[in-house]
C-alpha cells in the first residue's frame, strides 16, 4: 500500500511509454501494481476473517469455560456435546422455520406489489422511496418498533384486533406458549423489513422484461397467467435467485429483530442459531463449546456458499 | 500488578499503627475519603444497570465523589441482561476495563469460581469497615456478602418483594362484612396463598372489570422467584443433599405450581404473561386491590419524586395515601435479585475502587442514596429502616420501612450455585408453560430432568460443594 | 436505461383501472409505513400518553422533552459516534476495496477463486467471528475505540464494496484507460484520474450501501463497545431495562437514527436497486 501511495509522487518524469527506462522502483510497482492494489483489501480481509476461524478451530478442541481454562487436547468433546445439546438442533429448527416461511412470503409479496407498482402511477417514485423505509432502518430498530406494535397493552395490534372482535383483545404476542403468537410476531417484522428490498428488484426484473417475448405470446393467444408463468418468471428468474440467494443469507444468521423482540424467548421457543451461539458465548461463556458451534457453522455455510456462487451469478 | 499486591500488607501495617490514635471519631464514609485523596486525579470506572439506576452515580454520588477526593468516576451503563455477560467477558479479555462491579449478590459463586472478584477482608479491615457492616440488615450482610468464608460483596440494595394492598378497599366496612361472611375469617393482607386466591377472587367478583384482585409479575426471567419462594416456603428442597438429584418436581413443587395456575383466575386478562411494567401500571391505575413486587411502588404510589423528569415515564398514580405494605403471603418473601458492589480482580486502581464502594455503601452516603426518588436501590440497612428522614417522607413511610425491615429479616435467599441461570431458565421454562395451560407435573418433570443433566455437565461435586455453601446460609430454607 | 424501447411491454395489460391501482398503492404504503409513524409518533408523546391503555393514535400536545432529554443526558452523543464510524469506516472501505475491485475486473488478479473467498467472507454470520474478534481486540486495546469499530467495519463491508465496484469498473471503457496510459498516466494515475471519475455513480451507490450496513449494525457495536462509542442501535438496546422500557427515548433515539439514513435514500433512490440486489440488476 505505501509503496503504491508512493509511486505517484516518484512519477512525474516517468513515462513507461517513453524511450527512457524507467526508475527501477517504479518498475516493480508497475509490473506489480495488480497485486499492490488489492494487497490491503486481502490483508484486512485475512486478519480480521481468518483469525477467527482458526481461532475457534483450535479453541474448539480444547475446554475452556467460564470455570476451567484446560488448553490440552480434548479431541471432539466439544462436538460430541455440541451436538447432543437439543438446544442446537432445536436452533437450527427454528432459524430453518424462519427461512422458509419468511422467503416465500417476502417473495410473494414482493412480487404483488411490484406488479401493483409496474404501470405508470402518480408519485410512483415516491410510493417507492416511501415503501423503502423499513429495509433501510436498523434491524434492532425495526424489532423494537414491533415489539411496542405487539404490546399487549400499550400497543396497536391488540387494540385493531380488538374493533374487529368487537371486545377488547389482550394477545401476549411476544410473552406466550404458543408459538403460533410468538413465530408470528417474528414474521410480521422480518417480512414486514425485507419485503420492499424484494419488491424493489423484483420491480426492476420486470420492468427488464423483453416485450418482444411478450408479443409473441400475445399472438398466440395465451391467458395472463400462463404468460406470467411461462415468459415472465423464467425471465425474471435469475434475478428471484440472487434476491433469495441474499436474503436467505441473511436470514440463517438472523439476529437482531429476535434480539429486540423475544432474546430467544420464552425458554428457548425462539431461539435461532446466531442466538443459541451468543448466550452459549456471552452469557454461559462456555468459550470451547461456541468454538465448536462456530465452526460448524462457518464449514457448513462455507460449503452452501460454494454450491450456491456456482448456481447463483450474482452481479455478472 | 505486583505493586498491588505488596501494597495491602505495607498499608496494614500503616494503620494498625493509626488505629491506636484517635482515628474513631472518623466515620466509615470520612475514612474512605481521606485515604482515597492519595488518588486524587485518577479515573475509576463503575459498572451500574443502564438507565434509572445509573442515574444515582452520574448526577448524584459520583459527582460528590470526585469533590471530596478528586478521583474522576466513571460510569459505564449496562442493560441488565447483558451485565453479566459483560463482566465476564471484560475479565477474560483482561482488559481490565472496570474498577468497581455492580453484581447480582446470586452470581457470587460463578463470578469468584472465574476470579472475577477481588476479596475485601484485608480492605474492609484496614479502611475499618467492619462495624460498619454490621449495620446492613442481616439477611443481607451474612448472604449476599461473602463466598466461603470471604467477603466479595457489599450489598447495596435491599431488594425483598413486598406485598401491597389497597388499604380503602381493605378497610372498607361493607367489603368487610360481605367478605368475612362469605369466608369466615376477616378481610386483611393474606397470611397464606388460599387466602390471597380467596380475598383475590372476592374482589373480581365483586369490582371487575375496573379492579381486579391481583396481579403478578409473571415474566420470564423474573417468574422463578415467586416459585422459589413458595416452594421453599411450602418445604420445598431444590436438591437431595446426597445425591444432589433436582426436587423441583416434587409433589410439593407440582401443588405449588398447580395454584399459582390457579391464581391466575382471579387477575386481569392477559396477566399471564405480565411484567413488572404491566402489574405498577394496573397498580398505579387503580386496577388492583393487591400485587407483589419490589419496594420502589411503595414510594411512586404516594407520588414521592413525581416532580422528577427521571421519572417523568411513570403514569401518575391514582392509589397515593391508599397503600398499605405486608409481607407476602407465607412470610418469607423472596429476596429477588438486588445489587453488591464488587472490586474487580484486573482492576489497575483496586483500592481506589474499593474506597468508593465503601464510601457509596457507607451510613450516611447510602442514607441519601436509597433515598434518591428516581434510584431504584432500596433501604438494605437498620438505620435506614429506622431513619427519621425517611419515615417523614409520605404519611405512612414509617409502615413502609417497618415492613420492608420486617423483609429483611425473614426474606428468603435466591438459589445461588454454579451456573444459577441455566437452572433458573429452565424452571422458567417449565413456569411458562404451566401457566399457559400445560400440565404442571410434566413440566416440573421436564425440567428436573434438564437440571440433572446442566449439575452432571458442571460436575457433581463442584455442585454440591457450591449449593451447601448456600444451602447452610441462614435465609436459604425457612 | 442502455436501450430505448417503444412502450413497456407491461402497458398492454389492462387489467386494473389507474384509480383502483392508485388507491392500492396509498392503501399499502400506509400499511407500511404504519409501524414507523408509530415508533416516530411514540417520540413526540407524553409520558401518560406512552402509557396510556387504549394506546393513543395522535399526540396530542405533540413534545419535543424526549429529545431535549437525549441531548441533556448527552445520549445524541451515540448518533455522533455512527456518523464517524460508519462514516470513516465507508470512506476507506471505498478506498481499498476499489482499487482491489480494479485489480480483480481488469487484471483477473487471483481468477475466480479469489472473488468468491472474498464474496464469502461477507456471508459469514458475525456471530461466528464476533467473540474470537472481541479477544483480539481485547489483546490490542481496541475495544471502545474509535479505531476498533472503523478497522471491523471496514473488513466487513470490503467484500461488499470489491463485488459491486468490481461490476462498475467493467463497466468504464477500456479504451479511455488504454489512452490514457498511452498520454503517460502510470498505472495508479489512470486509476485515480480516470477510472474513480468514471465510475462515480457506482462508487456514490456503493458507498451508501456501505454507510447504512455500518450504519445499522448491531451486534459487533454491541459486543465492541462499552460507553466511549456506543453506536445508535446500541444505545436504543439500553433502554430496554427489567423494570422499565423507555418508549419514548426508544422512539426519539430511533428516529435520530433514522432520519439520515432517510434522507440519504431519498436521495439515492435511483441507484439502490443495482446496490440492493448486490449488481444482479443494473436497476
Amino acid at each position: 500500500m505505501s509503496r503504491a501511495a508512493a509511486h505517484p509522487a516518484a512519477s512525474p518524469g516517468d513515462r513507461s511509454a517513453g524511450p527512457d527506462a524507467p526508475p527501477a522502483l517504479g518498475l516493480w510497482v508497475d509490473r506489480h501494481f495488480r497485486r499492490l492494489i488489492v494487497a490491503p483489501a486481502v490483508l484486512v480481509l485475512l486478519l480480521i476473517g481468518l483469525f477467527p476461524v482458526v481461532y475457534s478451530l483450535i479453541v474448539s478442541f480444547q475446554k475452556i469455560n467460564r470455570r476451567v481454562e484446560d488448553t490440552s487436547f480434548q479431541g471432539f468433546d466439544n462436538y460430541a456435546r455440541l451436538f447432543g445439546d437439543d438446544r442446537f438442533w432445536e436452533s437450527i429448527l427454528h432459524t430453518g422455520a424462519i427461512t422458509v416461511i419468511a422467503l416465500p412470503l417476502e417473495l410473494v409479496l414482493g412480487l404483488l406489489l411490484a406488479w401493483l407498482f409496474l404501470e405508470k402511477l402518480p408519485g410512483r417514485q415516491v410510493f417507492v422511496a416511501l415503501l423503502l423505509m423499513p429495509a433501510v432502518m436498523a434491524p434492532f430498530v425495526a424489532g423494537a418498533i414491533w415489539r411496542l406494535m405487539f404490546d399487549n397493552i400499550f400497543g396497536p395490534i391488540n387494540q385493531i384486533l380488538g374493533w374487529i372482535a368487537g371486545e377488547p383483545q389482550n394477545v401476549m404476542w411476544l410473552v406466550n406458549n404458543d408459538p403460533f403468537t410468538v413465530y408470528g410476531a417474528i414474521l410480521v417484522c422480518e417480512v414486514w423489513q425485507w419485503t420492499p428490498f424484494m419488491f424493489l428488484i423484483l420491480l426492476a426484473a420486470l420492468s427488464n422484461v423483453d416485450r418482444s417475448l411478450l408479443e409473441a405470446a400475445e399472438i398466440d393467444g395465451a391467458s395472463g397467467w400462463r404468460v406470467f408463468r411461462r415468459i415472465v418468471l423464467p425471465a425474471i428468474r435469475p434475478v428471484v435467485l440472487v434476491a433469495l440467494t441474499i436474503r436467505g443469507l441473511d436470514l440463517i444468521r438472523l439476529f437482531d429483530i429476535v434480539w429486540a423482540l423475544t432474546r430467544g424467548g420464552p425458554g428457548n421457543m425462539t431461539e435461532t442459531v446466531s442466538v443459541f451461539a451468543y448466550v452459549k458465548g456471552f452469557e454461559r461463556f462456555d468459550i470451547s463449546t461456541t468454538a465448536a458451534l462456530t465452526f460448524v457453522v462457518i464449514v457448513s455455510l462455507s460449503i452452501m456458499l460454494f454450491v450456491l456462487l456456482r448456481r447463483v451469478e450474482i452481479g455478472r | 500488578m505486583p505493586r498491588g499486591r505488596t501494597a495491602i500488607p505495607v498499608m496494614a501495617a500503616a494503620t494498625a499503627i493509626a488505629a491506636a490514635l484517635p482515628a474513631h471519631a472518623q466515620t466509615a464514609a470520612e475514612r474512605a475519603v481521606e485515604a482515597a485523596q492519595q488518588y486524587s486525579g485518577s479515573t475509576i470506572t463503575i459498572t451500574y444497570e443502564a438507565g434509572l439506576q445509573a442515574l444515582d452515580p452520574l448526577n448524584f454520588s459520583g459527582p460528590m465523589w470526585e469533590e471530596l477526593t478528586g478521583i474522576e468516576v466513571e460510569v459505564i451503563e449496562i442493560p441488565i441482561n447483558e451485565l453479566f455477560t459483560k463482566t465476564i467477558a471484560e475479565h477474560r479479555a483482561g482488559t481490565g476495563a472496570y474498577d468497581l462491579l455492580n453484581i447480582v449478590p446470586a452470581w457470587l459463586p460463578d463470578l469468584v469460581e472465574a476470579g472475577v472478584l477481588e476479596p475485601l477482608d484485608a480492605y474492609v479491615d484496614e479502611h475499618g469497615y467492619r462495624d460498619s457492616l454490621q449495620d446492613i440488615a442481616g439477611v443481607y450482610r451474612d448472604n449476599q456478602m461473602t463466598y466461603g468464608d470471604e467477603i466479595y460483596a457489599l450489598p447495596d440494595d435491599g431488594d425483598v418483594f413486598v406485598l401491597y394492598y389497597r388499604t380503602d378497599l381493605f378497610g372498607d366496612a361493607e367489603h368487610q362484612a360481605a367478605f368475612e361472611e362469605a369466608h369466615g375469617y376477616p378481610l386483611a393482607p393474606p397470611e397464606t396463598w388460599d387466602q390471597f386466591y380467596e380475598i383475590s377472587q372476592y374482589f373480581t367478583e365483586a369490582l371487575a372489570p375496573e379492579t381486579y384482585g391481583s396481579a403478578l409479575i409473571h415474566a420470564p426471567g423474573l417468574i422463578h422467584y415467586l416459585f422459589e419462594e413458595r416452594f421453599r416456603i411450602a418445604g420445598g428442597r431444590f436438591f437431595d443433599e446426597e445425591s444432589m438429584d433436582a426436587q423441583i418436581d416434587s409433589d410439593i413443587g407440582v401443588a405449588v405450581l398447580e395454584d399459582m395456575v390457579r391464581q391466575l383466575d382471579n387477575m386481569p386478562p392477559g396477566a399471564a404473561g405480565w411484567g413488572p411494567i404491566e402489574v405498577l401500571n394496573a397498580w398505579l391505575a387503580g386496577e388492583l386491590a393487591m400485587q407483589i413486587w419490589w419496594p420502589p411502588p411503595g414510594r411512586w404510589s404516594e407520588g414521592y419524586g413525581a416532580e422528577q423528569e427521571a421519572l417523568s415515564w411513570l403514569p401518575e398514580t391514582t392509589v397515593a395515601g391508599d397503600v398499605g405494605y405486608a409481607l407476602t403471603p407465607g412470610g418469607r418473601p423472596e429476596l429477588a435479585a438486588g445489587f453488591a458492589l464488587s472490586v474487580a480482580a484486573n482492576s489497575d486502581n483496586k483500592e481506589a475502587a474499593y474506597l468508593f464502594a465503601q464510601w457509596l455503601n457507607s451510613e450516611e452516603i447510602s442514607l441519601q442514596r436509597v433515598m434518591l426518588p428516581f434510584a431504584l436501590r432500596d433501604p438494605f440497612r437498620t438505620s435506614h429502616f429506622e431513619s427519621e428522614e425517611y419515615r417523614g417522607l409520605w404519611p405512612s413511610a414509617g409502615d413502609y420501612l417497618d415492613t420492608l425491615k420486617l423483609g429483611a429479616e425473614t426474606g428468603l435467599l435466591d438459589l445461588s450455585i454454579i451456573d444459577t441461570f441455566s437452572y433458573e431458565e429452565s424452571l422458567t421454562r417449565a413456569i411458562t408453560s404451566a401457566l399457559a395451560g400445560g400440565d404442571p407435573r410434566s413440566a416440573l418433570e421436564d425440567a428436573a430432568e434438564e437440571w440433572d443433566t446442566i449439575t452432571e455437565e458442571i460436575g457433581v461435586d463442584d455442585q454440591r460443594e457450591a449449593y451447601s455453601i448456600w444451602a447452610a446460609k441462614p435465609n436459604a430454607y425457612p | 436505461m442502455s436501450r430505448r424501447r417503444p412502450q413497456p411491454w407491461y402497458t398492454t395489460r389492462q387489467g386494473w383501472t389507474g384509480a383502483a391501482r392508485l388507491a392500492g398503492a396509498i392503501v399499502v404504503t400506509i400499511v407500511f409505513l404504519f409501524p414507523i409513524y408509530w415508533l416516530f409518533a411514540t417520540a413526540f408523546k407524553t409520558p401518560e400518553e406512552v402509557f396510556a391503555s387504549p394506546p393513543v393514535w395522535f399526540p396530542q400536545t405533540p413534545t419535543l422533552e424526549t429529545f431535549a432529554v437525549l441531548f441533556r443526558d448527552g445520549d445524541v452523543s451515540a448518533v455522533w459516534n455512527s456518523i464517524v464510524i460508519a462514516g470513516v469506516s465507508t470512506v476507506v472501505a471505498m478506498f481499498l476495496g476499489t482499487i482491489a475491485a480494479y485489480s480483480l475486473a481488469r487484471f483477473r488478479t487471483g481468477g475466480d477463486h479469489l472473488v468468491i473467498w472474498i464474496i464469502s467472507q461477507r456471508m459469514i454470520p458475525p456471530i461466528a467471528v464476533v467473540f474470537p474478534i472481541f479477544l483480539l481486540f481485547a489483546g490490542l486495546g481496541l475495544i471502545d475505540t474509535y479505531l476498533g469499530l472503523i478497522l471491523l467495519y471496514t473488513a466487513f463491508n470490503l467484500p461488499y464494496v470489491i463485488w459491486m465496484m468490481r461490476g462498475y469498473v467493467e463497466d468504464v471503457p477500456r479504451e479511455l484507460e488504454e489512452s490514457a496510459l498511452v498520454d503517460g498516466l502510470t498505472r495508479w494515475q489512470v486509476l485515480i484520474k480516470v477510472v474513480f471519475p468514471m465510475a462515480r455513480t457506482g462508487l456514490f451507490a456503493t458507498a451508501v450501501f456501505t454507510f447504512i450496513f455500518a450504519w445499522n449494525e448491531f451486534i459487533f457495536a454491541l459486543v465492541l463497545t462499552r460507553t466511549e462509542v456506543l453506536t445508535f442501535p446500541v444505545q436504543v438496546s439500553h433502554y430496554f431495562g427489567q423494570q422499565q422500557t423507555f418508549w419514548a427515548k426508544i422512539g426519539a433515539m430511533s428516529v435520530l437514527g433514522a432520519l439520515p439514513v432517510f434522507v440519504v435514500v431519498a436521495m439515492a433512490q435511483k441507484l439502490l436497486v443495482r446496490g440492493l440486489s448486490m449488481g444482479a440488476v443494473k436497476g
